[in-house]
């Protein structure tokens, strides 16, 4: 089928690396997020993967074609990449419909989209609209889009009639209308507000895995990475720092940076002991996550807020927890983030659902529910 | 410890933020590192090389004569007063226009006038009047007028609104709030203008007067009608009095420095206007008695450059005898003429100007910035230089084409490429490289993507090029007297042929019809785009 293999690609920005030696594989029918923070390459890496900027090493693959290497770009027109831009991007001078078919061949003749499209679905619909005059297949696709994205009577209207979440929806169609091999989404729920974008990103996973499409979506938003992607791979600084599926990059990230940039941590110093580390919070057991620690090394323990839980049945045994106050509550609604003072030790951050919550002042023991992770001591 | 910083590779660890803080904003310019394609820039430089023939052949014609003979022409008693005119009448006129001009700009943005908008829509009319229509309107009235003192008014009336509608526009950005803290900080309304406003309308005011300066000495169809002898009124009398080409043409050059001195000045001005968003100050109310005062500040440019002339030929025209003499077949031929060279000269104009203004409009460097340059050329080369030194070329070059329409046409188009490219850079520039991305990943080669996309969204600028080229042909006088080829009249050459020998009932016909010709365009104009009438 058609997987894209970015192998060992460095993309560089006049003369500095803003892409440095990345690699991802992605199946067939995958939905991918690049995450990152600002500025760590992620549009960059974007626009090399639809041929709109040269690699300066590496190479480029979907299926058995090599589409990008060094010194040599096949142009974007010739991929079967379709790409959604951060701004919707309409153009202006076309109306909805027009926008919608762009890509969509028009009358006798019209380029033939089956050479550059080279998946098997182009070559099958081609052949079945020939039968059709090709006005209205033209026409009938571009209605068929529309209503796939949900604006199947806004065929008519101009790009500026449209509000931002409908813009979108619209640069997602012409993007999918020549049936691209892979799917590029760059930010395209950033410019929506929060209660549009959460609704219309779950509907365009949805819409893209009926579809079968593979989809690479970049994103800063860590939310949205774990929540809409298959795998999520992670950029810092033009590197892959992570490569995984949303649980694997959550619960085992590869470095304390990936840790603390995919979600909240609280970190302590200990000493490694016989696979715990002992700290502030009594001996923990823990994973250690990129170097091999010997006994009584000293190492830094983080854990995620939600690995660590109130004991008030002082039930549990001394070795397996440890007291502390509570001294300030953050309350979220459907949780809490609770900053408790360890009576020998730092304070510390836990959260829990928030059906029962303790008081400030009130005196817990805390517990760790599953092993931390210890990295190297600075 | 950071893990990932350790091992990168990249040699300059700070800079790596910069091109990533761009793609973060969307804006990573995958157009502007990039080199331009071959082809564009062999066009454009075609292009430019066309604009540059009458400048590089008359610096030919001039140094092929000597050192020794261009000075020797140059210290000739005739020589310095020309230049001394030429010089004092620009000296002056752009003193008169920066001073009315600035009081007309901050009376129309600082004084709260009824019909604001028309005011100024009245005090950029004179723009559209040449100033030999106006020479001919006051002449009619006035026939014994000539010498400086008349040059000098009716050239401020018509160049005033080169400074009203910068200082204006600059008035209503400069930040208000600025000249509140001056006022708060003990300042007085003057000084607080001074201090807080001024900085920021100076370089608008400079480079509009640059531009009036610039008028002032390409200025031929006035002065000469004033009998007023100026270096243009001198080329044109050496070349077609004596034929005298090598004199001719070291006038010219000279006429060719000063104007490029203006220029350099009027684009350095220009790079400096600063661009704040900011709060303007809102007009002020004044009473009546106040507001009828200001009035003439206002009115004396529109009625001495527009409604005086006009009114001069109303009366001229409506004249029992002027209506019984009018030779309607000559009148048709010559509004055929002058129609058909505009339109000729715009579509050249908007041709040569095309991939000058595709390239400028997406690549930056060196070469460009030249190319470009050598284009805006006939911005800087007043009228009768570009004709004369074409005569020159065309005889000597391709003497098929002297006195073809040919020349003419290619002259017209020299001398106002600039406003086509001006247009069609900002149109074509305007159009998001995104979108032309877009196309290419939807399967789209860079030629088509460039037809279905940029073409369509840029067409209304290369419409405001070419009409804004059509306007400016229409009106031009001394290249056309040079290079008309015997027998073609154009409004323009037939009016003045009947002032300069005082047949103001015979001229006022072909002045009517000038001044409608012209007005059609201008009317499609501010009807495509109001911001273009500055243009004018």
């Amino acid at each position: 089928m058609s997987d894209l293999v970015v192998d060992g690609v460095s993309v560089t920005h006049g003369s500095t690396l803003a892409i440095d030696d990345v690699s991802l594989s992605i199946r067939s029918g995958e939905l991918v997020a690049v995450l990152g923070p600002s500025g760590c390459g992620k549009t960059t890496l974007l626009l090399a993967i639809a041929g709109l900027l040269p690699v300066q090493s590496g190479s480029i693959t979907i299926g058995d074609r090599e589409i990008s290497r060094a010194r040599r770009t096949i142009a974007p027109e010739k991929r079967g990449i379709g790409w959604v831009p951060q701004e919707a991007s309409l153009f202006p001078h076309l109306s909805v419909g027009e926008n919608i078919g762009f890509a969509v061949p028009r009358g006798r003749g019209g380029q033939s989209r089956s050479s550059s499209f080279p998946s098997e679905v182009a070559e099958g619909a081609a052949a079945g609209v020939r039968a059709l005059s090709t006005r209205s297949a033209r026409e009938a696709r571009i209605a068929e889009l529309a209503s796939l994205v949900g604006l199947g009577d806004l065929t008519g209207r101009a790009p500026n009639q449209l509000s931002g979440g409908q813009a979108q929806r619209v640069a997602l169609a012409r993007a999918l209308a020549p049936r691209p091999d892979l799917l590029l989404l760059d930010e395209p729920f950033a410019a929506l507000d929060t209660q549009l974008r959460t609704g219309l990103r779950r509907e365009v996973a949805e819409l893209l895995r009926t579809q079968g499409t593979t989809s690479l979506l970049v994103t800063h938003d860590q939310e949205e990475a774990l929540t809409l992607a298959d795998r999520v791979a992670v950029l810092h600084d033009g590197r892959l720092a992570q490569f995984g599926t949303p649980e694997e990059i959550y619960q085992h990230p590869a470095s304390d940076w990936v840790a603390s940039f995919v979600g909240d941590v609280v970190e302590l110093p200990g000493q490694w002991r016989y696979g715990r580390v002992v700290c502030a919070l009594g001996s923990v057991e823990a994973t250690a996550v990129g170097f091999t620690p010997a006994d009584g090394d000293a190492v830094r323990l983080m854990l995620r807020p939600e690995w660590i839980v109130p004991r008030p049945d002082l039930l549990a045994q001394a070795a397996a927890g440890a007291d502390a106050r509570v001294a300030a509550i953050s309350y979220a609604g459907h949780d809490a983030m609770i900053t408790a003072d360890l009576v020998d030790g730092p304070s510390v951050q836990l959260r829990m659902a928030a059906v029962e919550l303790p008081d400030v002042g009130d005196d817990v023991r805390l517990a760790v529910q599953r092993p931390g992770l210890a990295f190297a001591a600075q | 410890m950071a893990p990932e910083q350790g091992t990168t590779a990249a040699g300059v660890p700070d800079a790596r933020t910069t091109p990533a803080a761009q793609s973060r904003s969307g804006a990573v310019r995958w157009g502007a590192g990039l080199r331009p394609p071959l082809w564009l820039v062999i066009t454009a430089t075609v292009a430019a090389a066309a604009a540059a023939i009458p400048l590089v052949y008359l610096l030919v014609r001039a140094l092929e004569s000597g050192a020794a003979s261009i000075i020797e022409t140059l210290s000739r008693g005739r020589v310095l007063e020309y230049a001394a005119n030429s010089l004092g009448l620009a000296a002056a006129t752009t003193a008169t226009a920066l001073v009315l001009g600035t009081a007309v700009a901050f009376v129309l943005t600082r004084v709260r006038v009824p019909f604001a908008r028309t005011w100024l829509l009245i005090s950029a009319l004179p723009l559209a009047v040449p100033s030999y229509l106006a020479g001919y309107g006051w002449l009619v009235v006035f026939p014994s007028l000539n010498g400086f003192v008349p040059s000098w008014l009716l050239l401020t009336a018509v160049t005033v609104p080169y400074v009203t509608l910068p200082v204006a526009a600059a008035l209503r950005g400069a930040s208000g709030d600025l000249e509140g803290v001056a006022r708060t900080l003990g300042r007085g309304p003057l000084q607080a203008f001074l201090a807080a406003t001024w900085p920021s309308v100076r370089p608008a005011a400079i480079a509009g007067s640059l531009l009036v300066a610039l008028y002032a000495l390409s200025d031929f169809g006035l002065v000469a009608m004033m009998r007023f002898p100026t270096l243009t009124w001198g080329i044109n009398a050496a070349y077609s009095a004596s034929f005298d080409r090598a004199q001719a043409a070291t006038l010219a050059l000279l006429l060719v420095v000063l104007a490029l001195v203006v220029v350099v000045g009027e684009r350095t001005a220009r790079r400096q206007l600063p661009r704040a968003a900011a709060r303007a100050v809102a007009p002020r109310t004044v009473g009546r008695g106040m507001l009828i005062s200001l009035l003439p500040v206002v009115a004396v440019a529109p009625l001495v450059g527009v409604a005086v002339p006009l009114l001069g030929l109303l009366t001229r025209l409506l004249d029992a005898a002027t209506l019984r003499a009018i030779d309607v077949p000559r009148l048709l031929d010559a509004v055929g003429s002058t129609v058909g060279v505009a339109v000729a000269a715009a579509l050249l104009a908007v041709l040569l100007a095309l991939p000058i203004a595709a390239l400028a409009s997406r690549y930056r460097g060196r070469l460009v910035t030249a190319i470009e340059s050598v284009g805006y050329l006939g911005h800087a080369l007043p009228g009768i230089v570009v004709g004369l030194s074409l005569v020159f070329f065309a005889l000597a070059v391709v003497p098929a084409l002297y006195q073809s329409i040919v020349v003419l046409v290619f002259a017209y188009a020299v001398l106002f490429m600039p406003k086509a490219i001006g247009t069609m850079r900002a149109g074509l520039g305007d159009v998001p490289p995104r979108l032309v991305a877009v196309a290419r990943t939807l399967g789209l080669s860079p030629l088509q993507a460039w037809w279905r996309v940029t073409v369509p969204l840029a067409l209304p600028s290369v419409g405001i090029g070419a009409l804004l080229v059509a306007i400016a042909t229409m009106k031009e006088l001394p290249a056309t007297l040079l290079l008309r080829p015997t027998g073609v009249q154009t409004l323009a050459t037939e009016l003045w042929n009947r002032t300069v020998v005082f047949e103001f009932g015979a001229a006022a016909p072909y002045a009517a019809l000038l001044v409608l010709v012209a007005a059609v365009p201008a009317v499609i104009l501010s009807g495509v785009r109001s911001s273009a009438k500055e243009e004018l």
